[in-house]
């Protein structure tokens, strides 16, 4: 592996844990916590991106002392994989191409994260997500549909909002650094 | 307290691979074994370790982490489902799991773990990633809340309409994010001219791997082994 991927990949496995801060002081249902993942993909392509979200998810565990989030790993390798794909074939070009990248992401996102909430965790994983589910529980929807509908709801809102928001940091990237991530010129469609 | 905890206590003694094993071993078998008495049973034991390993102060950390998970749970499964032996069976072997990863983190500094990572062959670049990454993240997080600080202090507002908020995203992520790529090339040269990738390390001091390590590893996946079959038949 180059040094620069060295260097990169825990910057922005930083950037991931990081972003939750910033999701916190907006006071947003979102948790951003896959730009780091998101943004890797895009400038250096798969491997380092599900390098990332790998690191990010046994990082994330190890901080934050809660073990249950390394049950959600397959969701961050997903999403490395989804937006490795999606920016090689341009799907940061224009605006309305990133909020539907953002939402097939956060729809599919949500496909993979519903079992695993589900069927490990009996529904009960995140606060502000059990929130939901248990508000739904209680009007009478079946506790699966419940638990999909909540994590629908999230994945949705969070995934459009990374997506875009990475879309405006690779436009914003200065011309020296763009210049060494060529990927990221091919994402925006400029190569 | 969540991390390294200097004191005495076999897993301390133990090889950070045999303290990950044994983590893993509670992880497993609060899954495989059948609740809601297999879960409790895995719960008590990583009580038990924490007191063995002079941590309790890891309950803690676990209390706060499982509290929500236990209100959720008795809410949803107790209250609104009439099933409450679901509850304790899934509260159970989440806080097995929460106390037995906590022990782990107080017995095996990072540096070490590295340091038998290398010793057991595990390529550099991977020993480093996971090494650099632990340093990142704080250095990553002290820069997120002074450029919070700073645009607090250059009048962008927080609060408001939602539009308002997800507008403030940006202001806030853009200086965090291209200021790291900003470093990316000079800590790669720095790390080229150390000559990170040049082939296999030597790790300085790394920690015994003892015969009793290699048993309790091999008991553990025995463990997990017959758990499963007993499980499965």
């Amino acid at each position: 592996m180059s040094p620069r991927l060295l260097v990169l990949i825990p910057l922005a496995v930083g950037i991931n844990l990081a972003m939750g801060q910033f999701a916190s002081a907006i006071s947003l249902p979102v948790y951003l916590d896959t730009v780091g993942t998101i943004l890797v993909a895009a400038l250096t392509g798969l491997v380092p991106a599900l390098i990332t979200g790998l690191l990010s998810q046994v990082v994330t565990t190890v901080v934050s002392g809660n073990s249950i989030w390394i049950a959600f790993l397959p969701v961050q390798l997903y999403v490395a994989a989804f937006a490795a794909v999606a920016a090689r074939a341009g799907a940061f070009r224009g605006i309305w191409r990133t909020v539907g990248t953002g939402l097939l992401l956060g729809a599919t996102a949500a496909l993979l994260s519903w079992p695993i909430a589900y069927l490990a965790f009996g529904g009960v994983t995140a606060t502000g997500v059990t929130a939901v589910t248990t508000v739904l529980t209680a009007i009478g929807f079946p506790l699966r549909w419940a638990v999909l509908a909540a994590s629908a709801s999230t994945d949705l809102l969070d995934k459009t909002a990374t997506v875009l928001l990475v879309r405006g940091l690779l436009v914003a990237l200065p011309r020296r650094t763009a210049a060494r991530f060529p990927l990221a010129e091919r994402a925006l469609g400029r190569a | 307290m969540v991390g390294y905890v200097a004191t005495e206590g076999p897993l301390h003694r133990a090889h950070p691979l045999t303290v990950l094993t044994f983590g893993a071993t509670i992880a497993i078998l609060a899954f495989v074994l059948r609740g809601p008495w297999g879960p409790v049973a895995v719960f008590a034991v990583a009580l038990g370790a924490a007191f063995t390993e002079r941590v309790p102060g890891v309950l803690k950390p676990a209390a706060v982490l499982a509290l929500p998970f236990w209100i959720f749970l008795l809410v949803i499964h107790g209250l609104l489902r009439s099933d409450v032996a679901t509850a304790v069976t899934l509260g159970a072997r989440i806080s097995a799991i929460l106390v037995g990863f906590l022990v782990v983190l107080s017995a095996v500094p990072p540096s070490r773990l590295v340091e038998a990572l290398v010793a057991k062959r595990v390529p550099f670049s991977a020993a480093f990633l996971l090494a650099a990454t632990l340093q990142a993240v704080p250095r990553l997080r002290e820069r997120a809340a002074a450029v919070l600080e700073a645009q607090r202090c250059r009048g962008l507002a927080l609060r408001g309409s939602v539009i308002h908020r997800v507008r403030a995203i940006v202001p806030l992520t853009v200086p965090l994010v291209l200021g790291a790529l900003g470093e990316v090339d000079e800590r790669a040269l720095a790390l080229e001219a150390r000559g990170a990738g040049a082939g296999r390390r030597t790790p300085l001091d790394p920690p015994r791997d003892g015969t009793m390590d290699h048993l309790v590893r091999w008991c553990c996946a025995a463990l997990i082994v017959v758990a499963i079959v007993v499980r499965v038949a």
